[in-house]
């Protein structure tokens, strides 16, 4: 039984309470303030399931005990926590756990923290009657490289295996043997490798599952548990680090249903050593001279920026004969780094190149549109939403909490699955519909599924045909087909032909690039936008930038948080254009590739230092609070900005976070009046704030409703590569050279996530060639060859992996990763490559 | 011959093995007459009626009105299943073991008529998987009545269907609680799932699913035959019907024996079993299978073999299998071999079941060893009432009924023991399971 909504009263040891009717009684009670002790509940993890028997409970009119977890809640029940039946069963309970549990929890890293500790203390007979041998284990083991279990402590809640089979549906965890000889363990004890299984060690109530990055390190009396935001994905899941001496030792999940539903990912669990790594910029740093004071930095960053840009001896504000020379690019910052920046280089520079993407995307007025509440998807829509399309992204790897959250919309809601997307997806399996169009042709492909919901028989008709027939529907769309001219207009038709705009609990939710994409575009950090996505005079893109620092037109060049040589499609040209640059200003966490090119190195915060606001994927403005201690020489990037906002002769007027905020939230017509307690601990939507700045937002821009565009998206004459099934219909035809359209991804695991953090060593990916077997067989490939990767003259190293699933024609390779990073090849658009055998190659 | 005091409705003509055969089984039984006009005559709800009216009670160890349950089903267009429990694992019963060998079809027929009456396309047989014998037996009147028409698509021309499979389990006591079975036949590991929702409700792979023993389904051909009055002519009021009752133990013809429901213990004891060997008396006896708190002579002998009277002294009828324990027999070695097995087969997904079943082995253990204390007698019986009442199925209780009553009633010769371990009457003298033999009826 579901909850119905109606509110019911019942009566718990003889108060009234308020519930739900349908809704468990133990939730009920906790509503109510009655705690009802407990081990195996967990609504997380899906349907109760009872095992533990801790929640017994007296329910009047029914003569046994009833466990609180699983009993809905009816009109009228009375229910008794405390009386001495239910007295009886519980300790009982704590008894019986007791039997083989080893007590050992002065050596228990759990100890302190443990919800047996707390109900044997609470609940428990507080004394013992076994003098009986306990069962043993060897113990402790490796569950996987980062998770260690001890079975003797395991009380078989059956939480871990529940959360692998229904969660994550990794099915990997497993109870093998029967009765008190039950173990927690995995087929043939292979290790527990998957992106999510850190979770595990959140929900185990008693010592069993600990993390090998934080046994023995630190007592729960002390640390600190700071709540702030992970910004290590744009899905910005709420985290609670623990700091013990400032440092941070661990991060654990912060529930919150809008944004995470209370699981977060390896990445963002494991991902914190590199906060002290050895690569990190720990103070400024000048090109061939070693360290510098944060004066001298400055000073010379200044002064270096005002030579690019030309305006040596031009006042600021006046209007330059000579147009600017200098741009930025922002990667990972704040909303207030993101507003700092575009006034320094708007205002002080006398800049409009500015960006925030790491090659291109829509123009303003698309993103106006596409920003319109009316069209947006709230995280939470997902959960109750009919059918969801996943839309050229694969949301385990650049956003991997979705993932999880589209399973539970299939599991637990019977929502409809669709994929269309380049390469295979790890959402693939529970799809009903799977489109595959090739590289390159994402906004045909769109263009194709708008006019096939609208009736047309095409390619994306099977994708189409289960949107049409759905009521709520949720576009989970990857930002980077945006990429292609056209795309994001043939999105706000399929939105247009879906009625987003008039249904709730439909609309389109954005997968970006990086992890603030949303917040650094409503800041201003567009080439043809300002604070609030207003309009301005255009300036240069990401991908124009580079380019006119190769021909010498831009001169100098602010990066944030961006690593261009890592990050950005066609590592030569970026490589060229670094050099080229007369002036390079790199703010950074960490050495790379990038600050050895730079001028002047200026150190970042990181998520677990800084504090500032980030706005969610969905429009959730979210706060990331200082943590943990700064490096020595690092300072905070809001003064360090504005510092040097001064030092080029603009006074900002900001010198702390909540300035910045407020200057940020003035600025951003769409952001005015929230406040720093809006936002709280669970963030809010701007979107949610004020219906009258939904009308404002939708006034500002084009109606979606008024003027549906029907000619933005121009169809290939020859369409190619769109297809329903696992191959595409129209291929490339096999060239005389063999060369495949090359396709490529962000591997969740491809970055300097697994060099920088040691214990995430072991999961970096090593460079792949995917073919089909088609393609395989067609050039003499086998898995596990050797293989060389060209591309007009750039050539990188792979092993061949055949997969079943790849459609024939297209190759795919992961970008970002350490060797043989597939940015090198990315010269422009889609681009063909050809494989050869390395022996062959002589090699 | 059967015995006078035997009513044989279910093991009629169970002596001849062309019983076996679909042929046999028309000839000597009239077999699939009733299947034959069930199918053409009758509605899903007389059948339905029928079964209600006979007041037939699940012999697989609840007790539950079987007609009843058929009801609780929902109707509508949904996939809906039957499952007949094959699993027959607890110690002291065989019954359905040799329904199964000497009548396959009479479960055949019973299974399709039933699913008429719960309006079932899927059935399943689950049977235990240490019955290979008897599943290829059934496995081979599957196929005759598939071969017939009497199982399969449009049986008979009446535009019905019924797909029967014979699953055979892995070995797992579990397996044979209902909600387990379905686990274990959806290919999940055995365990017990949390009720509500039924299986009535939400069953097999979620469907509404009616889960019947197979003397049960066995008894519905001849309910449908002979009508509902016929049936209550046999039993008492609130057991009505014959029973085939396992009896095992301490007896000389141990075997299977059916009977009127009502029938004096001692009778059955004594005049189909034989009673106790020369020079021994009986001590105690398990009514209903080892899960049954064990009943002392003077408390059971003269009590009606019903349900009611079962569960008026305190224990119960269960599954009718008598395991009968004489003068021989050391209660506390019988107490730990009791609680051996549920600790064996506990499936470990709830605490008191997990934990109390290990522990009162250990305790039973020491007890028997001379290593305890009068005190630990004490522990034993809380630890009993501990997990009554308070386990995810019945599994738990099944240990600690049967234990908590012989600690309960033999307390001084728990205390004997423990003074002295040597002091022990004989401690193989205990027979918990089948016999060698089929029983009697052989």
């Amino acid at each position: 039984m579901s909850p119905t909504g109606r509110e019911v009263t019942i009566t718990i040891d003889g108060r009234e309470v308020a519930a739900v009717e349908g809704e468990m009684l133990h939730d009920a009670a906790r509503k109510g303030d009655v705690e009802i002790p407990y081990f195996c509940y967990e609504p997380k993890l899906g349907d109760p399931v009872g095992a533990c028997r801790m929640c017994l409970v007296e329910i009047e009119g029914i003569p046994k005990l009833q466990t609180s977890c699983s009993t809905p809640v009816r009109e009228g029940m009375v229910v008794h926590t405390r009386t001495e039946q239910v007295k009886e069963a519980q300790s009982a309970v704590v008894e019986f756990l007791l039997v083989n549990h080893p007590l050992d929890c002065p050596v228990c890293d759990k100890g302190g923290e443990c919800p047996l500790q707390d109900i044997s203390y609470g609940w428990g007979p507080g004394k013992s009657r076994v003098i009986d041998e306990k069962r043993h284990f060897e113990k402790p083991i490796e569950l996987s490289p980062l998770v260690a279990i001890d079975r003797e402590r395991c009380i078989l809640c059956y939480r871990c295996v529940r959360f692998s089979q229904e969660v994550a549906e990794d099915a990997q965890l497993q109870l093998i043997e029967r009765g008190d000889r039950t173990f927690v363990g995995t087929f043939d004890e292979r290790p527990y490798v998957a992106p999510f299984h850190g979770n595990i060690t959140d929900i185990c109530p008693v010592g069993a599952l600990t993390s090998y990055t934080y046994r023995f390190r630190a007592r729960p009396w002390d640390i600190e548990h700071a709540g702030s935001v992970c910004t290590l994905c744009p899905s910005q899941c709420n985290v609670s680090f623990t700091v013990r001496d400032e440092k941070v030792k661990r991060v654990v999940t912060r529930d919150n249903a809008e944004v995470d539903d209370g699981w977060i990912c390896d990445r963002g669990r494991y991902g914190f050593e590199m906060f002290d790594a050895p690569e990190r910029v720990r103070g400024p740093r000048l090109k061939g001279g070693g360290e510098a004071s944060w004066d001298e930095a400055l000073e010379a960053a200044a002064a270096g920026l005002r030579a690019a840009a030309g305006i040596e001896h031009t006042p600021v504000g006046s209007n330059s004969a000579t147009p600017s020379r200098v741009a930025a690019i922002a990667g990972d910052a704040s909303n207030e780094e993101g507003f700092l920046l575009q006034r320094i280089v708007r205002e002080a520079l006398g800049s409009p190149h500015l960006d925030s993407r790491p090659s291109r995307g829509p123009k303003a007025d698309v993103l106006q549109r596409l920003a319109a509440p009316s069209v947006s998807a709230r995280v939470r829509e997902i959960d109750e939403a009919d059918a969801i399309l996943v839309l050229g992204t694969d949301p385990l790897h650049s956003s991997p909490i979705l993932d999880l959250r589209v399973r539970k919309a299939i599991r637990r809601n019977g929502a409809k699955l669709v994929v269309a997307t380049e390469r295979p997806t790890a959402l693939d399996g529970g799809a009903e519909a799977i489109a595959r169009y090739a590289p390159g042709q994402a906004a045909h492909f769109v263009g194709e599924l708008a006019s096939a919901i609208g009736g047309a028989e095409n390619v994306a008709s099977p994708v189409a045909e289960t949107l049409r027939e759905a009521g709520k529907v949720v576009v989970i769309w990857g930002e980077r087909i945006a990429r292609e001219d056209g795309a994001a207009e043939a999105l706000l038709e399929v939105a247009e032909a879906t009625s987003m705009a008039s249904t709730e609990g439909s609309g389109l939710l954005e997968i970006p690039d990086t992890t603030n994409a949303r917040g650094l575009r409503e800041a201003g950090v567009l080439p043809d936008a300002g604070p609030g996505l207003a309009e301005t005079a255009a300036g240069k893109s990401t991908e124009e930038i580079r380019e006119a620092l190769i021909s010498g037109e831009l001169t100098g060049l602010i990066l944030f948080g961006a690593d261009p040589l890592r990050d950005f499609p066609d590592t030569p040209a970026w490589e060229e254009a670094l050099t080229a640059a007369d002036f390079v200003v790199s703010f950074s966490m960490h050495e790379n590739a990038t600050t050895a090119k730079a001028d002047v190195v200026l150190p970042l915060e990181t998520h677990a230092e800084k504090d500032g606001t980030v706005t969610h994927p969905d429009g959730r403005l979210q706060r990331v609070r200082p943590s943990a201690s700064r490096p020595e020489g690092v300072l905070p990037n809001i003064i360090v900005l504005s510092e040097l906002a001064s030092q080029l002769g603009l006074n900002t007027g900001i010198d702390s976070q909540p300035t910045a905020f407020a200057a940020l939230t003035e600025a951003v017509s769409f952001y005015n009046g929230i406040e720093d307690a809006d936002i709280g601990g669970r963030g809010i939507r701007w979107q949610d704030r004020r219906p009258e700045v939904d009308q404002a937002v939708e006034s500002d821009s084009p109606d979606t409703q008024r003027d549906a565009p029907t000619s933005m998206v121009q169809p290939n004459p020859s369409p190619r590569g769109v297809a329903s099934a696992e191959s595409l219909s129209t291929a490339p035809p096999p060239s005389n050279d063999g060369s495949l359209l090359l396709g490529t991804y962000r591997d969740l695991w491809a970055g300097p996530i697994t060099e920088l953090n040691p214990p995430l060593k072991f999961l970096a990916p090593q460079q792949r060639v995917e073919l089909s077997l088609t393609d395989a067989e067609r050039l003499g490939l086998n898995s596990g060859d050797q293989v060389r990767v060209s591309q007009n003259g750039n050539t990188i190293d792979a092993q061949v992996q055949i997969k079943e699933r790849v459609p024939a024609g297209v190759a795919f390779m992961a970008e970002g990763v350490a060797d043989g990073n597939a940015n090198a090849l990315l010269n422009g658009g889609p681009v063909q490559v050809t494989i050869e055998k390395r022996s062959e190659a002589g090699a | 011959m059967p015995h006078q005091l035997e009513k044989r409705v279910l093991l009629e003509h169970a002596e001849d093995p062309a019983l076996r055969t679909l042929d046999g089984y028309r000839r000597l039984a009239g077999g699939y007459e009733t299947l034959e006009r069930a199918y053409k005559e009758m509605e899903q709800d007389e059948v339905l009626k029928e079964l209600e009216d006979s007041g037939l009670r699940g012999r697989g160890g609840a007790g539950f009105s079987m007609g009843k349950k058929a009801s609780f089903l929902p109707r509508g267009e949904m996939a809906k299943y039957l499952c007949c429990n094959a699993d027959e694992s607890e110690p002291g019963a065989f019954k359905d073991r040799e329904l199964m060998q000497r009548n396959p079809h009479q479960l055949i027929e019973g299974i399709a008529i039933a699913a008429l009456a719960a309006d079932a396309g899927h059935a399943f047989i689950f049977i235990r998987g240490e019955y290979d014998e008897q599943a290829d037996i059934l496995d081979a009147a599957v196929a005759e009545a598939y071969e017939a028409g009497y199982l399969g698509t449009n049986i008979l021309g009446c535009h019905r269907d019924l797909e029967l499979v014979v699953h055979r389990g892995a070995g797992a006591y579990i397996c044979g609680e209902e909600t387990a079975l379905l686990d274990a036949l959806e290919g999940k590991r055995g365990n017990p799932r949390l009720k509500p929702p039924f299986p009535a409700v939400q069953g097999l792979y979620g469907g509404p699913t009616l889960i019947n023993n197979v003397e049960t389904l066995s008894n519905v051909p001849h309910i449908v035959r002979h009508g509902a009055e016929w049936f209550k002519g046999f039993g008492t009021e609130q057991s009505p019907g014959t029973k085939v009752v396992s009896i095992s133990g301490g007896v000389r013809r141990p075997g299977n024996y059916e009977v009127e429901l009502g029938i004096s213990t001692r009778e059955l004891i004594y005049g189909l079993a034989g009673g106790p060997e020369e020079g021994h008396e009986i001590k105690a006896f398990f009514p209903g299978g080892s899960s049954s708190p064990v009943l002392t002579a003077e408390e059971g002998l003269d009590l009606p073999y019903s349900f009611e009277a079962m569960a008026e002294a305190g224990s119960m009828l269960g599954s009718g299998s008598i395991i009968v324990c004489d003068d021989r027999v050391s209660i506390p070695h019988l107490a730990l071999r009791t609680a051996r097995f549920y600790h064996h087969e506990s499936c470990g997904k709830c605490v008191p079941c997990r934990e109390g079943t290990n522990w009162t082995v250990k305790m039973l253990e020491r007890m028997v060893r001379g290593e305890a204390t009068p005190m630990d007698l004490d522990i034993v019986s809380s630890v009993q009432q501990n997990i009554i009442g308070h386990c995810l199925c019945v599994l738990g209780d099944s240990m600690a009924m049967p234990v908590g009553a012989m600690v309960r009633k033999y307390r001084e010769e728990f205390e004997a023991v423990m003074a002295d371990p040597e002091l022990v009457l004989d401690p193989h003298a205990v027979v918990l399971g089948a016999p060698e033999t089929l029983g009697a009826t052989t």
